[in-house]
């Protein structure tokens, strides 16, 4: 170890990035765990820190067996019935349905945030509404949706879509507005149209960092979804966390807190590789 | 005679509020074929003035005809050639070259049409051509622009311009990020070009040298005073090819006129 240890110099080995990074995560399971075995020793029937065998069990309840509102599935039933019938798939099934909704409805977003940035009648049209829809809390919005919409699958979507939306656009409006004007002017002089300018050169080029915009606002989607899901429905992730904690069924809630931040680092780590595969000539700042 | 190609007709810029002249009263015409490098100082309006035949703004008074029309935007009557974000980045050199003609002729739709791989094909061998007439290398042809030095990403948005066989090319400051090298073969290779091509070059630049080697004609930007918009102060026929002797000479000449405020100094430090 040198003099430079620990300073903005410093060169940590292989050894000592890798044993850094994961000693927090050593550090909480291990602080859980010791947690957990002191207060089963105090009280045997202790829900609120299950151990590891017990969120197992939790856990082989929700992957084998239906939820408590379903048919119960046959116990002779075979593994890949069990699984399509189960809780846990219900649940995931119900909640990335939404999901997905959500997101295939960001991308009319993101053409209205190019066409704003782009054709200066559209842009006037919209900015000001779009930068006022932006400042409202979309939660707040929730009853009003409930009361317009019904409680079912429309104003779940619905929440997203209003909570997320005027971010994407105004974010592909700003994207927009920061291709150098000589793309577009040269495009022109190449014989491009309007509509090619917007499509084949600013959309393009912009694609990318809307990509990447969208996966940074995955947390806001899912944000909104579980608040929409926790209020009003009868499956879905967030559904079944809010309904265990009823029953302080923690031995199932943490591992499907930790199941939900699998999935959404799937689909981000999805987006992410969809983005280097799609635009080999984008370099990450 | 012959209508000149660009008609310039007592222009007039103003910018900011209030506004402040930039360019007042800009008489010009040019004739097809030649090389007129537009010379002045940092934000005498040189600039402006290509902008203005280009077509992406236009003036407060007075008017610019090209072949006789007023053109409200740009198009591919006259090929671009910026100093910075000339290539698309998102395309490959050979993508880049084959753009202008590739959304001439077919339209957003176009690309489901087994035409446009028929044409495309044919046009990625022109491309080809092109790109060793700027003298890249074909393995360059799928290297991405930011894969390129500076000078090479001129090259490849000269040759991108150039497919489309523009009649007007307007160049503004396209070297000026380049090292003196590189600076003097793009001179060369720009000049070769415009001989056999025949288009009538509009070359922006602040550099005396470079306007003299390049132009068949420079036409120098001063503004008489701060508060004044830039008027033409000279307009010079530059021998072809201009000799190296004469270079000095023309060179104090142009400077005088080119920063007349400074230009006391100058005098009296070449006496």
């Amino acid at each position: 170890m040198s003099a430079g240890f620990l300073l903005i110099h410093a060169r940590p080995g292989r050894v000592w990035s890798f044993a850094l990074s994961w000693l927090l995560f050593a550090a909480g399971i291990g602080a859980y765990l010791w947690v957990s075995h002191a207060r089963h020793l105090d009280n045997p029937e202790d829900r609120v820190t299950p151990t590891l065998t017990q969120m197992a069990k939790g856990m082989y309840g929700a992957v084998m067996r239906s939820a408590e509102e379903d048919e119960p599935t046959a116990d002779d039933a075979g593994f890949r019935t069990r699984l399509t019938h189960s809780m846990l798939w219900k649940d995931t099934c119900a909640s990335g349905r939404r999901f997905f909704y959500a997101l295939a409805l960001l991308i009319p977003a993101v053409i209205l945030g190019l066409h704003m940035g782009l054709f200066p009648y559209v842009g006037q049209f919209f900015l000001r509404f779009v930068l006022f829809f932006d400042k409202i809390i979309a939660l707040s919005l929730l009853p009003i949706l409930f009361i317009a919409f019904g409680i079912d699958e429309l104003s779940k979507v619905m929440l997203i879509v209003i909570g997320v939306t005027p971010t994407i656009i105004l974010d592909t409006f700003n994207l927009t507005r920061g291709v150098p004007g000589e793309q577009v002017v040269k495009a022109f002089t190449l014989g491009a149209g309007d509509f090619d300018v917007a499509y084949r050169v600013v959309l393009r080029q912009i694609a990318p960092r809307v990509l990447n915009s969208i996966r940074l606002n995955l947390k806001a989607v899912m944000l909104f979804l579980f608040a929409g899901e926790m209020i009003a429905s009868t499956d879905g992730l967030a559904y079944r966390i809010a309904l265990l904690r009823r029953h302080m069924g923690m031995d199932v809630i943490i591992p499907y807190v930790l199941w939900v931040a699998l999935l959404l680092f799937l689909v981000d780590f999805g987006m992410r590789l969809l983005n280097r595969t799609l635009h080999p000539w984008f370099e990450e700042a | 005679m012959a209508m000149p190609l660009i008609q310039i007709e007592s222009v007039f810029v103003a910018y900011g509020n209030p506004p402040r002249a930039v360019l007042a009263g800009i008489d010009l015409e040019i004739e097809e074929g030649s090389f007129v490098c537009l010379l002045g100082q940092t934000g005498c309006g040189k600039s402006t003035l290509l902008r203005l035949v280009l077509g992406s703004e236009r003036p407060l008074r007075g008017r610019i005809l090209i072949d006789g029309r007023e053109h409200h935007q740009p198009d591919s009557t006259r090929g671009y050639v910026p100093q910075r974000y000339a290539l698309f980045p998102d395309r490959t050199v050979l993508d880049n070259i084959t753009f202008g003609p590739e959304v001439s002729e077919f339209g957003l739709a176009g690309r489901l049409r087994p035409a446009f791989y028929r044409r495309r094909k044919e046009l990625r061998d022109e491309a080809f051509h092109y790109l060793r007439r700027i003298g890249l290398r074909e393995s360059d042809a799928s290297k991405y622009p930011h894969q390129l030095s500076g000078g090479m990403q001129q090259r490849v948005a000269i040759a991108q311009a150039l497919i489309n066989r523009p009649r007007i090319l307007l160049m503004d400051e396209a070297f000026s990020a380049l090292d003196s090298g590189t600076r003097r073969e793009m001179q060369s290779l720009v000049r070769e070009l415009w001989k056999s091509t025949g288009t009538t070059l509009l070359f922006v630049t602040h550099n005396i040298d470079e306007a003299l080697r390049l132009g068949t004609r420079v036409v120098v930007l001063a503004r008489e005073a701060p508060e004044l918009g830039s008027r033409i102060a000279m307009d010079l026929a530059v021998p072809d090819p201009c000799a190296q002797e004469d270079i000095p000479s023309l060179m104090d000449r142009l400077e005088r006129v080119s920063c007349p405020a400074e230009a006391g100094g100058t005098v009296t430090l070449s006496v």
